[in-house]
């Protein structure tokens, strides 16, 4: 403690300097465990972000270009004119893929957790789809091919293989499979914080089974829900296995793919990344959503 | 083994002073308490002694050796906190020898040494089990073997027993003391319990608010308490808030006298008082005598009071007494209750059990109040 | 309900049960029922490619289709296997860290800097894709490396390694860690000794996760991948658009799934439920 250089040392009484110098060593240890986390987050996510912002605003493939890019806005005019049934597609796939999602989910997280004893099998289980929506809609393809499992099935309902293959509703039940598991866990989550007992006062008051649900479950569990649904929802406007093999040409507007096509395939880079940075917002804009209603606060 | 130095060690976060310039000797050797109720900067205090914390300002010497930025490993201490904080996924022999192994000591001597320990606390033969596996007094033992495992020169501790349950604490105390005496080391403890600090301290730091209120030995603080605080936190006590209004007579016959509402006290001087000044008279509950029927009166401050509750508790009666406008309470042993019906009756306020403490400005006062 | 009497009539007969058929039984049993039917249709199509890969012109040949998997698809195998392999560790090493400052350590912003750290779970695949294939082309050159791949995963799943690692440490009482400090421990050794094992399910949750994910990855894997590197979920992507179906490609998927299926077990064996909490699996 007496080594202690600088012009202040005879002013300040020593215990003064080594605090600080103390403070300054943690505040480098503290940056020194959080770089490596910082530097990828950056590195590989921030400033490609940035990069592609920049390049949706140039035109085609001008980015290679010798003469330098092109700025343009032409790329975003383009989806609006020509490439808005993708962002509808989408968007539309997704809604319904959410719709799907909760209305099935809810009875199901509700009977898990109130009444299944054996959930940790049912939890096991439920891993499958979480595997890969690629396995999915691999799976269902071929269940629906015409002449494979499905066909006696639908041959009896009178729908055509082809219709029911290459459809939406097929791309829907298959996407919905595959986020199945995450809207339960959120409706389950929120369920599990509603004492049981509010709904059998609820039943002693004489409400009938609608009436519990619509008027004392749904309200509790509204933050769930929409978290859960918020979630889904921006999972799936990011996917093209479904669309891609189990949807007709309209699924096949996903925007995911067609950023894939334009960008990678035909290097129209100026229109891909635009269509990339609309898809962002719109996850940007569903995730701030549903941060809001979650109660998601891991750190204080 | 080593003495501990604080030379006006203090503590601030932010705005908020936690420790404010805390001076205290402690002789090797000793047992020293620090007493006060939640929030005084007790822990905080015992925090930087062993190096958790690192203080704003102030320094720590162990003997000669200034301590106050060294790392707790490299100070030699034996901390005991509140929870046992045993490894769960170790042993209690690993446990125990965890002090040695992380000092590369040789297995045998590792195995010999926590046989040593776990014998001390009177679990020999406990090695092998898991912590989940014994009861909380039991880990807190294993605890008291892990620290003294390592020959600490000074020994902290953290409310070690506020997590057990009444009989636990009381034997486990004496545990603690006895072990601190057979090895001698110096100790400093953290505890809100009077009793507990009573039972076991040489002496005792009674804080506040993160100031020193008085430091002293249990007969001290009880019976000459220095400060407002320390006389009502340390047992209980009576408070006639007053003014000095004279001061007479010299040697074995000087008296202050305080007026307070309604009562004139003739109180012993202990300190220089000038008329006028605000002060607080304490009397223990034990020291306000009601005076029987026919028995001798002619002591100083007998007044006439009105006896309004008599509450039996078994060991003991309190009488809540109503002089000169003034609530006491007076003890009595529970046999004498009966002698003292309600109605008036004389007390009388021993001058040589009267403490005069300087008021302290209004906002100043404790909460213990 | 029971009465002492035993009255003659049988019309008047008390059953001593409750009827078979009630209310509350149908629910029951309709719950139930509708629990094992979305389960059902979970593994549905995990069952129909298997029983697809036991198919082939003729007949069944469950072996060769499996055999055919290993001789041609091995090399995809392996590939998955060795990026998930070093995805994994770069994650350990980005987010243990950076765990253990955010639990333990105190600065200003740390909602923010967690909200900056896991946004890559909130960005579509199909947006880091272009991203960095575009980023890898022109600024970081790293078109033609496996490390490329290899980041773009660890990028999209280390929140997945991170969320579990505060989980656990913020579990961790901080008195261990004083503990073992005040005993004559350095911080190494606290962290080896005390901290890491007493983490390790968490740890190994958040292992699983990334392990699962990365495994049977894609969608940035079609964008990212080098030439030449094809990993096995996407060999399975690029056979079925180009080559169709076919029960050598279902094989394959099958095999990622049990694979997949088996780390799952593995861990609910080894370490319980408990530590998923909070992530997405569970």
């Amino acid at each position: 403690m007496s080594a202690e250089a600088g012009s202040l040392a005879p002013l300040l009484p020593a215990t003064l300097h080594v605090p600080r110098r103390r403070e300054r060593a943690a505040r480098v240890r503290t940056l020194a465990l959080l770089a490596p986390a910082i530097l990828l987050a950056l590195l590989f996510l921030y400033y490609p972000l940035v990069f592609i912002l920049q390049m949706s605003f140039t035109e085609g493939s001008s980015f290679l270009s010798p003469g330098g890019p092109i700025s343009t806005t032409e790329n975003y005019v383009t989806i609006l004119n020509r490439y808005l049934p993708n962002v509808f597609v989408t968007l539309q796939l997704a809604f319904l893929a959410t719709a799907v999602d909760l209305v099935f989910g809810f009875p199901f997280a509700y009977i898990l957790v109130r009444k299944v004893r054996y959930r940790t099998l049912v939890r096991g289980l439920m891993v499958f789809p979480m595997f890969g929506a690629l396995y999915i809609a691999f799976g269902m393809r071929f269940i629906l091919l015409p002449g494979g499992p499905a066909t006696p099935i639908l041959q009896a309902l009178g729908i055509a293989s082809t219709d029911a293959l290459f459809s939406l509703p097929s791309v829907v039940f298959a996407m919905s499979i595959f986020t199945f598991p995450f809207m339960v866990l959120n409706i389950g989550t929120a369920l599990s914080n509603v004492d049981p007992t509010l709904e059998e006062a609820a039943a002693c008051l004489g409400a009938r089974p609608w009436q519990t649900f619509a008027r004392i479950l749904l309200p509790l569990t509204r933050a769930g829900l929409v978290a859960g649904a918020l979630t889904v929802f921006g999972w799936s406007i990011g996917t093209f296995a479904e669309p891609l093999l189990l949807g007709s040409i309209n699924e096949q507007r996903a925007l995911a793919w067609t950023v894939y096509q334009r960008g990678v395939v035909q290097t129209d880079y100026g229109l891909s990344t635009a269509m990339g940075t609309v898809l962002l917002i719109i996850a940007f804009v569903v995730t701030y959503l549903s941060l809001r209603y979650s109660r998601g606060a891991l750190v204080e | 083994m080593s003495t501990v130095r604080l030379a006006s060690l203090t503590k601030h976060y932010g705005s908020t002073v936690a420790v404010h310039e805390f001076d205290l000797d402690v002789a090797d050797g000793e047992f020293v308490t620090l007493l006060g109720p939640s929030g005084c900067g007790k822990t905080t205090t015992l925090r930087m002694i062993a190096g958790l914390v690192d203080p704003t300002g102030g320094r720590v010497f162990f003997d000669d050796q200034d301590v106050t930025f060294l790392p707790p490993r490299a100070r030699n201490i034996g901390f005991v906190f509140q929870t046992p904080a045993l490894f769960p996924h170790l042993s209690v022999a690993d446990n125990v020898g965890f002090g040695l192994s992380v000092k590369r000591a040789k297995k045998a001597a590792i195995a010999a040494r926590v046989d040593e320990m776990l014998a001390l606390v009177g679990l020999a033969g406990y090695g092998a089990r898991l912590p989940a596996q014994l009861s909380g007094g039991q880990q807190q033992r294993v605890a008291l073997a892990r620290v003294l495992a390592t020959d600490p020169r000074v020994l902290l501790f953290d409310e070690p027993l506020s997590a057990l349950d009444r009989n636990l604490r009381d034997t486990l105390k004496y545990s603690i003391l006895d072990l601190q005496r057979r090895t001698a080391k110096t100790a400093i403890y953290v505890t809100h319990d009077q009793s507990e600090a009573f039972a076991i301290s040489d002496r005792i730091v009674v804080m506040n608010s993160g100031r020193v209120e008085q430091i002293g030995t249990q007969m001290e603080i009880y019976l000459s308490p220095k400060t407002e605080f320390v006389a009502e936190f340390i047992g209980a006590n009576n408070g006639l808030a007053g003014t000095v209004t004279g001061i007479e007579g010299t040697g074995e016959a000087a008296r202050t006298i305080v007026s307070s509402g309604e009562l004139i006290l003739r109180t012993r001087t202990l300190a220089p008082a000038a008329i006028g000044d605000p002060v607080v008279a304490y009397l223990r509950p034990e020291d306000v005598v009601v005076l029987q029927e026919g028995e001798p009166a002619d002591f100083e401050n007998v007044v006439e009071g009105t006896i309004e509750r008599v509450i039996f508790e078994g060991p003991t009666a309190q009488l809540r007494v109503d002089v000169g406008g003034r609530q006491l309470r007076a003890d009595v042993s529970g046999g004498r209750r009966l002698i003292f019906p309600e109605g008036r009756g004389r007390i009388r306020l021993g001058f040589n059990d009267l403490t005069l403490i300087p008021a302290e400005p209004p906002d100043t006062v404790s909460s213990a109040r | 309900m029971t009465t002492g009497v035993a009255p003659a009539a049988a019309a008047s007969r008390v059953p001593a049960r409750r009827p078979l058929l009630n209310a509350r039984r149908l629910t029951d049993v309709l719950s139930h029922a509708y629990i094992w039917l979305c389960l059902i249709v979970f593994v549905l199509p995990f069952l129909a490619l298997l029983g697809y890969s036991f198919t082939g012109p003729g007949g069944t040949r469950p072996a060769q289709n499996f055999a055919y998997v290993v001789t041609s698809f091995g090399d995809n195998l392996l590939w998955s296997l060795k990026i998930s392999a070093l995805t994994l560790i770069i994650n350990v090493v980005v987010s243990l860290p950076a765990a253990y400052a955010i639990v333990r350590h105190s600065f200003p912003g740390k909602r923010l800097l967690f909200s900056v750290l896991t946004l890559p779970l909130y960005v579509p695949g199909a947006v880091i894709g272009i991203s960095l294939v575009l980023t890898y082309n022109f600024t970081y050159h790293l078109t033609t490396s496996m490390w490329g791949l290899v980041l773009a995963m660890a990028l999209g799943t280390f929140p997945l390694m991170l969320t579990p690692l505060v989980v656990a440490l913020k579990d961790l009482p901080v008195v261990f860690e004083e503990a073992a400090e005040c005993l004559g421990a350095t911080k190494w050794q606290t962290y080896r000794r005390i901290v890491l094992p007493l983490i390790g399910p968490g740890l190994s949750a958040g292992l699983l996760l990334c392990f699962i994910i990365v495994f049977n990855e894609y969608l940035v894997t079609l964008f990212v991948h080098p030439p030449g590197l094809t990993t096995a979920p996407l060999r399975v992507f690029n056979q079925i658009r180009t080559a169709g179906l076919s029960p050598t490609t279902a094989a394959l998927a099958v095999t990622m799934q049990v694979i997949s299926f088996a780390a799952v077990l593995l861990f609910f064996r080894l370490f319980g439920t408990r530590h998923l909490k909070g992530t997405y699996l569970l």
